[in-house]
């Protein structure tokens, strides 16, 4: 293992996550899904990038729910801690016709959203949720053992003039 | 910013900031019709009656694939008008670089300067690191009250970001702008894994 493939990035900001942590994930949402049970769920970074979602992909725009669940998250914290009610682990619920919509937090870095039928007892689905998102939050602070931590090798760019490359790519994308 | 080693995906946060009406979401707009469609997701829009931005705009761009990364580039304008400044406040959380949409318009002069120094004490409230890549826009180069670049320049205390000169709704300076920002975020990025 070289120096380069063994190093564990520290970011001044946002989240990484290692294939362990993405697949321990995916086994949660899957277990959330069936317990529930759930007909969507949708897990994003609270800045609204997808990370994972259960059912109902065919029909949702996911990119676009990423980005107005971790909005909605925002502004509900926003007015918890304007009207003195803020506490970790908030989560909002929405009652609808035929289906319930939860939104919450997972830690400091996921959001987490499911959509539940009606017919599931509420104080259940809220349980169940409550905690898929602490163990979702503990997945995405804790870096697996560093064996499980190395990055994939060509996925490491940094000797490449990533600047380069990225501007090469938006010319590609531009049509004029 | 937020890696997904499985998927090997860089997933990349803009923000479009600025005063009112200066054109952030003409931006927006000029990027979806110019980029292929089938690199890029719906243009999202949050709107009041009026057709003003309420909370935010959001579009996703793919770069296809990159040294063996998927980017995806994520941008968000900002509601200008000072009523929604606390939405604005969130929508620059988590973001990796700012775009800064200036009104060249000589009676925009104290909207620029307000919105700037809001964005520059959000910044400082969200600990978004200091050095955080900027690029001003100077758009509506077409007024003819148009106040000349270098003024502006001063005015807002530029001092070393790139800058560019727009005409947003003709989809003049769109493009650089795009191109400088994303340059000075990936510039970031690779510091940051190197």
């Amino acid at each position: 293992m070289t120096q380069k493939q063994s190093r564990q990035y520290n970011l001044r900001s946002g989240l990484v996550l290692y294939p362990a942590q993405q697949e321990a994930i995916e086994d949660l949402l899957t277990g959330l899904a069936q317990n529930t049970p759930a007909h969507f769920i949708l897990l994003a970074d609270v800045t609204g990038q997808v990370i994972s979602t259960r059912g109902g992909q065919n029909s949702k725009n996911t990119v676009a729910l990423g980005s107005l669940v971790a909005g909605d998250l925002a502004a509900s914290h926003e007015i918890a801690r304007l009207t003195g009610q803020y506490q970790d682990n908030q989560m909002v619920l929405r009652e609808g016709q035929s289906t319930h919509t939860f939104i919450g937090e997972a830690g400091h870095h996921l959001a987490l959203l499911v959509q539940v039928s009606t017919e599931t007892p509420l104080g259940w689905a809220r349980m169940v949720i409550k905690k898929a998102a602490r163990q979702l939050a503990e997945i995405a602070a804790e870096a697996p053992p560093e064996q499980q931590c190395r990055p994939p090798a060509e996925a490491l760019p940094a000797e490449e003039n990533l600047p380069d490359l990225f501007s090469d790519a938006l010319d590609d994308l531009w049509q004029e | 910013m937020f890696i997904n080693w499985q998927l090997r995906e860089l997933n990349l946060k803009v923000v479009y900031y600025g005063p009112a009406l200066s054109g952030k979401t003409t931006n927006l707009e000029q990027i979806h019709a110019k980029v292929d469609p089938r690199r890029r997701g719906e243009l999202v829009s949050l709107k009041t009656a009026e057709d003003r931005t309420l909370y935010f705009d959001f579009l996703q761009l793919e770069l296809g694939k990159i040294s063996g990364l998927t980017p995806k580039i994520h941008l968000y304008t900002v509601p200008g008008q000072s009523y929604y400044e606390a939405s604005s406040k969130l929508v620059l959380r988590g973001a990796d670089g700012v775009v800064f949409v200036a009104d060249s318009g000589a009676n925009r002069t104290t909207d620029n300067l307000e919105s700037w120094e809001n964005m520059k004490a959000h910044l400082t409230s969200l600990n978004l690191p200091a050095d955080i890549p900027l690029v001003v826009q100077f758009n509506k180069r077409d007024l003819p009250n148009a106040m000349p670049a270098p003024l502006l320049r001063n005015i807002l205390h530029v001092n070393g970001q790139p800058t560019f000169e727009s005409v947003a709704v003709r989809g003049q300076g769109v493009f650089d702008t795009l191109k400088a920002i994303i340059n000075g975020v990936v510039k970031n990025v690779q510091r940051e894994m190197t």
